[in-house]
């Protein structure tokens, strides 16, 4: 799932009220999960809410809402960013920022983040890869690819740092990417 | 039975014999998933019938024994009227954020009056799944 389509979704509760929608995502993990959710109120005028969504409270993330049991589910923005930025900061803002791998060679850059949640509820969302325009380096210069990321990485607000091998597991498109990334980690756990 | 067959069906005193108002609405109280009560309109009481205040729900009239069984809502009933409490019309999500369609219309045990079944534009969901009634949407357990 692309995070850019989370962006927007109504927050319901199991009562079937919307006490908001997703405004940011909260990385945690060193940018390699989703620690929660900033949120926006709804309506034409709305702005920012002071109550953020940590991703423990999310019952599901669907494709047309994110439910949640019900409004105690929210904390104090601040205690979500704190939280996440306890795990290893909040990997901050990545769109933009150049995939590089670790033999020197740039991919293109980031414009989305995919997302996977793992596991039923209680279960992790782990950011599986990142869409990124790629270079000239993939053969294809300015075409939208997918690209699968370790449990872990390296990144500054400026640079990624991926494993060469990541290459190889380019995919087109959403539909091949899940076992793009399955075969990617298999592949680098195999390798330690 | 269904809530639009149901709708504008005279509600008459057996002990009287007078027609005492129309059913105007439903009343669901999703925790139970039945029909708490029935909005009644043109009636000089009140507005309310609590569904354990009718009679019995036939096919021609809804009968109740006593001509005050309508009243004014309690606090229970008021908490669930409104729009935002009805269901009809509403888009329906499940519990893992998807969205099923909208309400059309909705079965009821006339004995009951448990709901039993969620007409929805697309498909059918059974009663027996619904968990909330609000503002936004109808949740109800995903399959």
């Amino acid at each position: 799932m692309r995070t850019s389509e989370i962006a927007k979704r109504p927050v319901v509760t199991l009562g079937g009220e919307d006490v908001g929608q997703i405004k940011d995502i909260v990385y945690s993990a060193g940018g390699g999960a989703v620690g929660g959710f900033t949120l926006a109120g709804r309506g034409l005028f709305a702005g920012p809410l002071k109550q953020a969504l940590p991703w423990r409270s999310v019952l599901a993330l669907g494709s047309d809402a994110v439910m949640i049991a019900d409004e105690d589910a929210l904390e104090p923005a601040q205690e979500v960013f704190d939280a996440s930025a306890s795990t290893g900061g909040s990997g901050g803002n990545v769109l933009g920022s150049a995939v590089l791998t670790d033999t020197g060679t740039d991919l293109g850059t980031v414009r989305d983040v995919i997302v996977e949640v793992s596991g039923a509820h209680e279960g992790q969302c782990d950011v599986v890869g990142y869409e990124i325009e790629a270079s000239q380096a993939l053969g294809h210069k300015g075409t939208r690819m997918m690209i699968p990321l370790p449990d872990t990485l390296a990144a500054s607000g400026e640079h990624l740092i991926v494993p060469a091998s990541a290459r190889d597991f380019v995919a087109d498109d959403l539909a091949g990417f899940g076992a793009a990334v399955e075969a990617f980690r298999a592949q680098l756990g195999g390798r330690d | 039975m269904r809530f639009s067959e149901a709708m504008g069906r005279k509600v008459v005193s057996t002990s009287t014999a007078d027609t005492v108002g129309k059913v105007d609405g439903f009343v669901v109280d999703p925790s139970t998933r039945t029909v708490l009560a029935l909005e009644v309109h043109k009636a000089e009481s009140g507005d309310v019938l609590r569904w354990a205040d009718v009679g019995s729900f036939g096919v021609d009239a809804v009968t109740v024994v006593a001509d005050d069984a309508i009243t004014e809502a309690d606090d229970q009933v008021t908490a669930l009227l409104g729009k935002d409490h009805r269901l009809v019309g509403k888009r329906v999500l499940s519990t893992e954020g998807d969205e099923l369609g909208k309400v059309e219309d909705v079965e009821f045990e006339p004995g009951s009056g448990a709901v039993t079944l969620l007409v929805l534009d697309r498909g059918e969901v059974a009663g027996v799944r619904l968990r909330g009634v609000g503002s936004y949407a109808v949740v109800v357990t995903a399959e």
